[in-house]
This record gives structure tokens, sequence and C-alpha cells, in this order.
């Protein structure tokens, strides 16, 4: 049957790419230590595994190459070849070329186009081809070889979301249905209920278990890519990754993965410094790069530092002054962190004075936008000369998530746990009227404060968030966001309760006002609005 | 179904004719085509959303789906006599009717419930040339038919929330 087959085709090159990245990570290791007889046999492990799969499958292309490539490590595991610059850049250009005939095997019109490279491979293997007689064990070994069903199933992610999107409304009708039962005081109904709670999160935790993958199935793609940017920087580089194994949903993983690499092209290309001016500098002459993961609560952090000269301060201030988003001895004021956060605005470039961000095409703000995307939030540190680091935090899970409910007017509103630093209650005398705004001393730190009554309720021309005469009662419930680094406190009128969320889109023609998130249902079939932090955020700062 | 619209039905049996959802809108009668009504319903509770357009009332909850609710009397500038009475107007009395577009859902508030009638098509008349003249913007009227005394304006749903749309980006 056709399906069969191709599903079976699927499944190869799901394998076989990831072959190819670990092919690429070993080979990488390798060059930096040649003799190292593990990661040889590792690598001469993957290519083997890697024939026979292809020559099941029919794509004697790839059986072919990834025979000569094992051949030529053959040699180099024997010594009789020694793992030398011409031979390495052989070596990677073969890997290189089975990647490719890997992602073109759909292709009936794909041809290689330069036939040299297994000619190459042939003279590698001539140089030791005294020993026909290991080519002989080799083909007895694949015969002899046990079969063995995997314990994986792979499977198309698009049957998963569509899972969790069933989990999605499964939940809100078990909510819907335990607020019934408490209305309707019936022992059974509740007792039903309470079951159908604790079946749905497990259901709920199953499949958003399913969905995770390892960090490590995209770290592990950065050591070639590094290598690589920067052989052609001229820079020497080393990279560590630390925490591959940490999980997260692999829509997640799917959606950073160019912000990543675009972080990561940056750090080589403008942050590490090249080895004359490191020694200047009385640095280690190879710059390091680290991508690191780790669990925090419910969510993940993605962090990637560099060692090099770090971000220009006084230079993104004059850019700023430069845009015109604020006046010099304004921005003369700004904290650093506030400084920082200007480097993913929309447009934002330094081109010309410092190069540490001159984009190429795409900037900072699109990587944020990104992250924004699935409710996550970037971070950026700097110090000069010691290095840049940024920090993603990112949801485990996209579907369900956890927000803070709360009430202005009546009305239901959520906003994202992600997006929320603290809740505090302050009386009316610690709120001062400074300016348009309302600001309050929170931990040592002033934070501007809105009433968000009067920023839902007013239009622009009658907006007059700098008064505390509009307050209700004498203490005021305040959450505390935080986005881009920046802080805001907004007063509502009731606060509820922390609760798991299934957010939904908001349709036409509603789909544009840009202070939703969109809408959620609760328990009680009400409908709860759910704010957009980033949004609000941004409403402020181009007010300003 | 009342005995003047079964009388007119007779008439015009052998004539194609157009079936529509009639409803008032201040003093004036108007229709949309039946294909274009998806359900009439009791109005659902309104989520009132603040810093969207004034004609639109918010969301509602209609059997798991969450639709923006208008209000075409605002929305066309029409003066209701229960819009000058209160400042605040009530919809718990109204009805809604869940009109479906291509990839959306919206509800329409209406006040009386609404009626269902068939009307020949050759009774609908294209709309008078100065009156599309006058409102460029808002040539959401398909035709005026005309059935005995009564006067109905079809509505082009299709046209009102291309243009709701076009209103929403100034917003």
């Amino acid at each position: 049957m056709k399906s069969r087959e191709q599903e079976y085709k699927e499944i190869f090159i799901a394998e076989a790419l990831e072959y190819f990245d670990a092919l690429n990570r070993h080979i990488s290791n390798l060059e930096k230590t040649p003799d190292d007889d593990q990661i040889l046999a590792e690598i001469f492990r993957l290519l083997h595994n890697l024939k026979a799969n292809a020559k099941a499958i029919g794509y004697l292309p790839i059986s072919d190459l990834a025979h000569k490539l094992e051949t030529a490590f053959e040699l180099v595991r024997k010594h009789e070849l020694t793992f030398s610059n011409e031979v390495a850049t052989v070596l990677f250009d073969g890997i290189d070329l089975l990647g490719e005939l890997l992602s073109n095997v759909d292709d009936p019109n794909y041809k290689i186009l330069d036939e040299s490279l297994f000619h190459n491979l042939d003279i590698l293997a001539e140089n030791g081809a005294t020993k026909d007689l290991s080519e002989a064990t080799k083909v007895q070994k694949l015969n002899a070889r046990n079969l063995t069903l995997s314990d994986l199933i792979y499977i198309q992610i698009k049957k998963l979301d569509h899972l969790l999107n069933l989990v999605g409304e499964l939940i809100i009708d078990r909510d819907r249905i335990i607020s019934l039962s408490k209305d309707l005081n019936s022992e059974d109904l509740k007792a039903v209920s309470s079951h159908l709670y604790r079946i749905t999160e497990e259901i709920q935790f199953s499949v958003m278990d399913a969905r995770l993958v390892n960090v490590g199935t995209l770290f592990n793609k950065f050591p070639r890519i590094v290598r690589d940017i920067a052989q052609a920087e001229q820079k020497e580089i080393q990279l560590e990754i630390i925490g591959q194994d940490i999980q997260i949903d692999r829509n997640i993983l799917q959606i950073i993965t160019d912000s990543l690499l675009h972080l990561v092209r940056n750090a080589i290309s403008h942050g590490v410094e090249k080895t004359a001016d490191r020694l200047k500098k009385n640095k280690p002459r190879q710059g390091t790069l680290t991508l690191s993961a780790q669990s925090d609560r419910d969510n993940v952090l993605i962090k990637l530092s560099d060692d090099g000269r770090g971000i220009d301060i006084p230079a993104v201030k004059k850019a700023i002054v430069a845009r015109k988003s604020l006046t010099a001895d304004l921005v003369d004021d700004l904290h650093e962190n506030e400084v920082l956060s200007y480097l993913f605005e929309p447009g934002f470039s330094m081109a010309k004075e410092v190069t540490e961000f001159s984009g190429r095409g795409v900037g900072l703000d699109v990587v944020k936008n990104a992250i924004d995307s699935i409710g996550g939030r970037i971070q950026v540190t700097s110090e000069k000369d010691k290095g840049t680091t940024f920090t993603l935090h990112l949801p485990t899970s996209i579907a369900v998530k956890g927000a803070l409910l709360f009430e202005v007017e009546e009305g239901y509103y959520a906003i994202l746990l992600m997006h929320t630093d603290s809740v505090v209650s302050i009386d009316k005398d610690e709120l001062h009227e400074v300016g348009n705004m309302l600001v309050a001393n929170i931990k040592n730190e002033t934070i501007p404060v809105i009433y968000l009554r009067e920023f839902l309720n007013s239009n622009d021309a009658h907006m007059n968030l700098g008064s505390k005469d509009r307050l209700n009662g004498t203490v005021q419930n305040i959450i505390i966001i935080v986005y881009n680094n920046r802080r805001l406190g907004l007063i509502v009128d009731k606060l509820y309760r922390q609760q798991d969320i299934v957010i939904k889109p908001l349709n036409k023609p509603l789909d544009n006002i840009e202070i939703y998130g969109g809408v959620t249902l609760l328990g009680t079939g009400k409908v709860c609005l759910v704010l957009d932090v980033p949004a609000i955020t941004r409403y402020f700062i181009s007010k300003k | 179904m009342n005995t003047e619209s079964i009388s007119e039905k007779k008439e015009v049996n052998r004539e194609p004719s157009v079936h529509l959802i009639v409803f008032k809108l201040g003093s004036e009668e108007y229709g949309i085509r039946i294909e274009q009504v998806k359900e009439v319903t009791f109005t659902p509770e309104i989520a009132r959303m603040p810093k969207i357009p004034v004609f639109i009332k918010g969301v509602a909850n209609i059997r798991g789906d969450i639709i923006a609710l208008l209000d075409l009397e605002e929305r066309f500038h029409i003066s209701s006599s229960a819009l000058v009475n209160g400042e605040a107007k009530s919809y718990s009395k109204s009805y809604t009717l869940v009109l479906e577009a291509k990839d959306y859902t919206i509800g329409l508030l209406v006040r009386e419930v609404p009626q269902s009638l068939s009307i020949p098509v050759s009774r609908i008349e294209k709309t008078p040339s100065f009156i599309q003249d006058l409102q460029i913007n808002d040539n959401y009227i398909e035709g005026i038919g005309k059935l005995g005394e009564r006067l109905i304006i079809v509505l082009d749903i299709h046209k009102i929330l291309t243009f709701d749309e076009a209103e929403q980006l100034k917003a």
C-alpha cells in the first residue's frame, strides 16, 4: 500500500536526520580530539545504521555515500589515515552532502552537482585500501544484526496538536460541570465531577507529556553551526552545552529555533572578539559560548552567554537619542536594564554605533515577537568586556497556561502568570501623583501604576491616569506585570485566584484589538478577557 | 407567521422568491437572506469589552463559540425610542441573530422577534442610485423589498462586515 510506504519513508527520514545531527556533533568534536576512539566508534555506528536503513528503503545514493564515508572512517579508526586538515575537509563535505541528499530525497529531479567529492572519498579509501577484508566483515555484521523493533513510535505533531486542543475543550467543560454540581448541590454530581476532574487532569498531563522533547534535539544542532560561523568569521570559539535533557513542548522549541540561531549568530559575529583583541584584553584566546537550559517551576529557562565585548551601553543610549525615542537627559537617567530593553524595539538598529546588533534584515524585535507569541519573555544582561547573556523564559507547554483572574467593573479579566511579577495591596496614601502617572515604591523600586478601570473605560482624550481621586476605597490591589525588563502596576477592583486557562483566539472583527490576547470561558460559562501584557506595555511606551 | 405573509406566498408561488429573516431597527424593517442566518436566539449574557468600537456591544458565549455582538442601530446611527429613555441600553430582553460569514460568526442584536418571510425577486428593487451616491461607503443595502404596505430594506451582510473591519482598523 502506498500510504504505508510513505509512512516508512517518513520514519526513515526522521531517523536519518537525527543521525545526521549526531554525526555533525561528533565530527566537530573529533576535530578537536582526533584520537578519541569513542567518538570514532560512535560515528562509525551511525554511518553504518544509516547505510543499512537507506539500503532497505531503496535510497541507494544515500547508502552508497554512507558506505564510502564509513570506509574512510574505518581507516581513521585503524590509524591508517590521520584525521588531518585535508581529510577533515573531505569528511565534513561528505557529511554535508549526506544531509543534502536526505533533504532532497523526494525530488526526482535532484542531481548531485559535484561528483568530485565521491572521487575524493574514493582516493581516501584507496590510500589504505589494501585491507579488502575489513569490507567483508562489515557485510557479515550487517547480516548478523538482530532484528528488533524500536520502542519508539513516530507521530505527526499535527495529531498531538489536535489532541491537545480537544483536551483544552474538555477542561472548559469540566470546570463548567464542577460549578454546576455546586449550584445544584447534588452529592452524586459532585462525586462524579471530582472523578472527572482527576481523569481530565491526568489526560491533560499525559498529552502534554507526550509532546515534550529534549531541548537537546535543538541544542545538538549548534556545535556544527557554531563551528561553521566561527570559521567564516575567523574566530576561535568553543561551545558549551548544558542541560540537553530538559524537556519542553516540541512546538515551542520549533518556534524559538530561528530566534536562537539569530542570537547565536550575533554572539559569534559581533559579541566575541577576534583572537588578537582577546589576547590584548588578557582573555583566553578561545571565546566561549554557553547554551544552557534549566527548569524553573513551570517554565524553562534557555540562556545563551558569550564572553565577548559586551553591549556598549553609552552607544545604545546615543542610538536611543538619535531615534528621538527619548531626550538626552532622560536617557542619562535610565537604568541599565531599561537601556537594554530598547534593543528589542521594532526597527532599533545600532549598525553604525556598535556592531553587536547590526541586523541582517532581522532585528531583535523579531526574536522578541516570536517569544511573545508563545507567552514567553526575553531578557538581556551585559557587562563591558565580560560578555552578554540572553535569557529566554519559556512556558513548558502551549495550550494550558497559568493565569491570574481578576475583576474590573464587573468584567472578568485574566493575565498570564508568565507576565506577572507579584501581587501587592497598598494603601492609597502610598501612591503618588507624578506627572500624568501614579507611582508607588514597591520593594525599593519606583514603579508606575495605572488604574485599570480608568485605562479601560476612558478614551485617550479623557484619560486621566495621574489622579488618585478616581480610586475607590483606601486599599488598592495591584498586580505588577513585567515585560521587557519594565515593571508596571495595574490596580484592579477584585483579585480572584490563579487558574489554568485555555485561551481561545478572538474572531473577526475583534481579532485586531491589540490589548486582548484572547478570551477564555470560566467554569460558570462566563466570558473572561485575557489582557495582552506586551500590548499594554507597548501602549504606555508609545505614550511616553 | 401571520396571515398576510401566507396570502402573499400563495400569490407569488410560481415566481422565484427570496426567503428573508426580517427585523426592526428604529422604525424601519430590515431583512437578511435566510442562508446567511445561522440561528435566532435570546441574547445571552454580554461580556462588555472596553476599547472596541461603540456599536460592538461585547462578546457572548453561544454554545462554546465566543462571538462579537453588533448593534446595527448604533452602527447605522438610527435613533430608536428605547435609546432616548435610558442612558444605558439593556439587551436583556432582546434577540440575537447569529450570522455566518465565510470564516467567522457574528451576532446582530434586535429588539423584537424576527420574522421569516418570502418575497418575490421581482419585488426587490435595486437601491435608488442617489442613495448609493450619498453613502459611498455604506452600500451594504442590497435592495428594497416591497410587500403590500411594507417596505423592507434588504441588507448584504458581507458588506456590513467588511465595512466594520475598515472602521475597526481606525479605532
